[in-house]
């Protein structure tokens, strides 16, 4: 039974993954821009487009080139990316620690002040505490991503000088340490450098923090919103009844069972930090997946967008498998 | 590479975040190295046989790989030794020889030979990417490469022409160009890869690590992110005075900006018009600009029986406020210009006779009047979705509302705005185009000569051809000044050239590209040219 389960799980994540490509490719195969002169040019002559054309394949049926694409990948051959020359492989290994890294810290952040502001906004309802957290929702939500890390470029870093600016690292740590995970944060532990460690903090500090906004204006919201549903409820009336404080209820009552919806979003949001962070990576010079993917599209670089198309995918079924584990854990009526 | 002295900051801004008290290096860059901050986006590969983009020619050519002969800085129509120390051509100017110095030597220490630069200019033809234009259009082919270009020992090259071109123009038009550059011949033998019974001549291996004879060599390509250049202590030049160039890719320009205010960087390369004007008061910057061998311009279609009509065309012409553009639009990024051949090239009009026209709506509306549409007709206009193009496209397009001419605009992404022109897919387009060598041919032989009109001949290559306009008598001229081995003759031809393709022509040139890049001003002689960027000169 258990076994059956399992296997109808697995089915339907292959097809969720086979249905993602083809949608990808085909559709990318439709936009009108055209990967060879991607590669070779304005000035090229027509020979020099037959030759490229020919060698990216495009000259086979569009199925073929799926397939051909399908089963190279199966090989674990992502192919070379057109838009930078390397290998898919190699790229994503550098770009993709590049932004779970800053995602991870975001998301931190996000949670960490959106979790605490929306109880507080609940529970001092209507309070100069609700209106702040209100308010800054509102920012958060509202503020465009590029405006916030232009304006937080050039004052926490041109004027008060208290973080790095864009980049992942000073450049005087340029080759400093070996990259063990690509992580620089965990590598500069690895090695016991310090100096790279703090750098690397000290770069990465605001463009988390400005990710960080808008998962944070969602999060605080929807806290706000799942604690005053839950403090309406009778319940909560009966345990303060029973002698409990206030700040007992609230924690072992009202906030427990929000924590479901709570994961869900924390979750959906940490997987849209990890595809959605381009324009951060943007302002940041930051060598992201986000960057990566948008370059990759913009170039119909099809060996790079597939690639991207799946790990994200990936992204989102491992969360939501992580978050279906928590539910159980966090809701014993869901074992 | 010395790392500073770590320091302790006290981030208010922990407040908002993870740390309590973070470690942080002093903004500034590392004595013995230039850092420069670009973006990156266009780099593709760093083999001189493939490269056709900015990125790589600026980075590769006559950085990491030394080019056989060298523009002269201060007069680039004029040529000067490098890896070749002389040249020679036989009397009849078919046979040209270039003898290349002794002491070459790869970053490993063993030593480049003729042998090493005639597979380096072979595997141009053999590769066939857009490089190989710059070979076949002097008539090399693929299949006499070997007996068209020869090493006859180790420090003597022989190349057999087809024709007895000047020298001048062959050294310009391909010994100083990215194509014209040593590789190490073992290392690509060794590192080639066969696909479908083709060699790729180790363009898979030197695309991302090219062995070349040049003043650094690559020795960290981190793709969108960082490109880190080391000095090659063996180069036969001088000695560069930075050990290490990094580039770091910042594809924002406010970001750049800051970095450079900061001292975080020594050069900005990308930097928007209202940064630059920004960094103007700034004492502790310096803004470079360099006169490009860059057109910007609007293609006409002849193939629509209206702009078939060379009075239209010309009419077009007086549409365009050159100089306001020049102040407010392109300030920092172009001047006008209407000739076809870029001020700073051999034989181009100089800057008054090369720039006739104002904006004159009067003349305008008379001239497509005498054409035979008193009351204007419509048209669309493609163009690039960049920060430019579309200010540039409405100014036209209102101008030409004026005298009755209805021009709609059509923004598209630049893949699609070339793929567009190379079909031939348009009426108007408005494009640009950057000659590959100083001299007149350069341009002429892609904007004014169009061997075969005929849309089957797809000479998508040739501007011209995507235009569908074509003038035998052009041809001819342009054919005769490229066999011109009097360059006042060369030059007269040209003149006569310029002239007639500035009122009757299919192409109506607007402006020539400026490159603004700025520095801290602790950065002395980084020398800056319309085809190279020479970075071993610089020191700080």
């Amino acid at each position: 039974m258990r076994l059956s389960r399992v296997a109808r799980g697995a089915g339907s994540v292959l097809a969720t993954m086979l249905g993602l490509l083809a949608l990808t490719f085909f559709m990318g195969r439709m936009l009108p821009n055209d990967p060879v002169i991607a590669v070779i040019g304005d000035h090229a002559d027509q020979a020099t487009y037959d030759m490229v054309y020919h060698q990216l394949g495009l000259d086979k049926p569009l199925t073929t080139q799926f397939l051909l694409y399908l089963g190279a990948m199966l090989r674990g051959d992502f192919g070379n990316a057109l838009f930078t020359g390397h290998r898919v492989a190699s790229d994503l290994a550098r770009a993709f620690p590049a932004t779970i890294e800053l995602a991870t810290i975001a998301i931190v952040i996000g949670v960490g002040l959106g979790v605490p502001l929306g109880v507080a906004a609940a529970v001092f309802r209507n309070s100069p505490i609700d209106y702040l957290a209100r308010c800054l929702g509102l920012i958060g939500a509202s503020a465009p991503t590029f405006w916030l890390g232009i304006m937080g470029l050039m004052v926490f870093y041109a004027s008060l000088g208290w973080v790095a600016g864009p980049g992942r690292l000073d450049v005087s740590f340029i080759d400093s340490i070996e990259p063990h995970t690509g992580f620089l944060l965990i590598d500069a532990l690895i090695e016991g450098d310090m100096d790279v460690f703090w750098n690397a903090v000290d770069h990465i500090i605001l463009p988390a923090s400005i990710l960080a906004a808008g998962s944070m204006a969602t999060i605080s919201r929807l806290t706000r919103s799942f604690m005053l549903e839950q403090l309406s409820q009778e319940y909560i009336v009966t345990a303060r009844a029973k002698g409990l404080s206030k700040w007992a209820v609230i924690r072992r009552h009202a906030f427990r069972n929000i924590l479901v919806q709570l994961v869900t979003i924390i979750a959906l949001a940490y997987a849209f930090l990890l595809e959605g962070a381009v324009l951060t990576e943007t302002v940041f010079a930051w060598p992201g997946f986000g960057r990566y993917l948008t370059a990759g599209l913009l170039a119909g670089d099809m060996n790079a967008v597939l690639a991207c198309v799946l790990i994200v995918g990936v992204i989102f079924i491992g969360l939501n498998m992580v978050a279906d584990l928590l539910y159980t854990w966090l809701d014993p009526r869901t074992r | 590479m010395n790392r500073p002295a770590r320091s302790f900051r006290l981030p208010a801004f922990a407040a908002l975040a993870l740390v309590a008290a973070s470690g942080a290096a002093q903004a500034a860059t590392p004595r013995d190295a230039l850092v420069m901050a670009w973006n990156l986006d266009a780099l593709i590969t760093f083999d001189p046989a493939q490269i056709g983009e900015v990125n790589g020619n600026d980075i590769i050519v006559g950085n990491v790989c030394s080019t056989l002969v060298n523009y002269d800085p201060k007069d680039v129509s004029h040529m000067l030794p490098s890896a070749a120390e002389s040249w020679s051509v036989s009397p009849d100017g078919l046979t040209l020889t270039l003898k290349l110095r002794a002491d070459l030597k790869f970053p490993d220490g063993h030593a480049a030979t003729a042998a090493d630069a005639a597979w380096s200019l072979q595997r141009v033809l053999q590769l066939g990417f857009f490089g190989a234009a710059t070979l076949t259009q002097w008539g090399f082919t693929k299949d006499h490469a070997l007996e068209q270009i020869r090493a006859t020992d180790d420090h003597t090259l022989v190349l057999t022409l087809d024709k007895p071109y000047p020298v001048d123009l062959l050294l310009s038009a391909i010994f100083a160009q990215n194509v014209a550059t040593i590789l190490d011949r073992d290392a690509g033998t060794k590192n080639a890869k066969t696909t479908e019974g083709r060699s790729d001549y180790g363009n898979a291996f030197f695309k991302t690590a090219p062995i070349c004879v040049g003043p650094y060599h690559v020795s960290r390509w981190d793709a969108n992110d960082v490109v880190v250049l080391e000095r090659n202590d063996i180069y036969f030049g001088p000695k560069p005075k930075m050990r290490r160039i990094i580039l770091r890719h910042v594809p924002e320009s406010s970001a750049e900006r800051l970095l450079l205010e900061k001292g975080d960087i020594d050069i900005a390369r990308l930097l928007s018009p209202e940064d630059l004007k920004a960094l103007e008061a700034n004492k502790d910057i310096h803004i470079e600009q360099t006169l490009m061998q860059s057109l910007s311009y609007v293609a006409m279609n002849t193939d629509d029986p209206i702009l078939a009509n060379p009075k239209v065309r010309e009419a077009l012409r007086y549409l365009i406020d050159y100089d306001g553009l020049a102040k407010t639009v392109l300030q920092y990024q172009g001047q006008p210009r209407a000739s076809l051949v870029p001020e700073g090239a051999f034989a181009a009009l100089d800057h008054t006779e090369g720039e006739p026209f104002t904006l004159d709506l009067a003349k305008a509306k008379q001239l497509i009047t005498e054409a035979g549409y008193p009351d204007g007709f419509s048209k669309k206009m493609i163009l690039s979705a960049n920060s430019t193009s579309p200010a540039i496209a409405q100014h036209i397009a209102s101008n030409a509302a004026k005298i009755g001419i209805k021009i709609d605009l059509e923004q598209m992404a630049d893949s699609n705005l070339f793929t567009r022109g190379r079909n031939r897919d348009f009426q108007l387009q408005l494009v640009g185009w950057g000659a590959t060598y100083p001299d007149a041919d350069s341009m002429v032989s892609r904007h004014a000569t169009n061997p075969d009109k005929r849309t089957e001949a797809k000479l998508t290559g040739y501007p011209v051809w995507r235009t569908g306009w074509q003038n035998l008598d052009i041809n001819a001229k342009a054919d005769a000044a490229r066999l011109e081995r009097d360059p006042a003759r060369r030059t007269a031809i040209y003149r006569d050239i310029q002239i007639f393709m500035m009122h009757n022509g299919p192409i109506a040139y607007f402006a020539q590209t400026i490159r603004p890049i700025a520095w801290r001003t602790m950065v002395k002689d980084f020398s800056v040219g319309p085809f190279t960027v020479d970075y071993g000169s610089a020191s700080k």
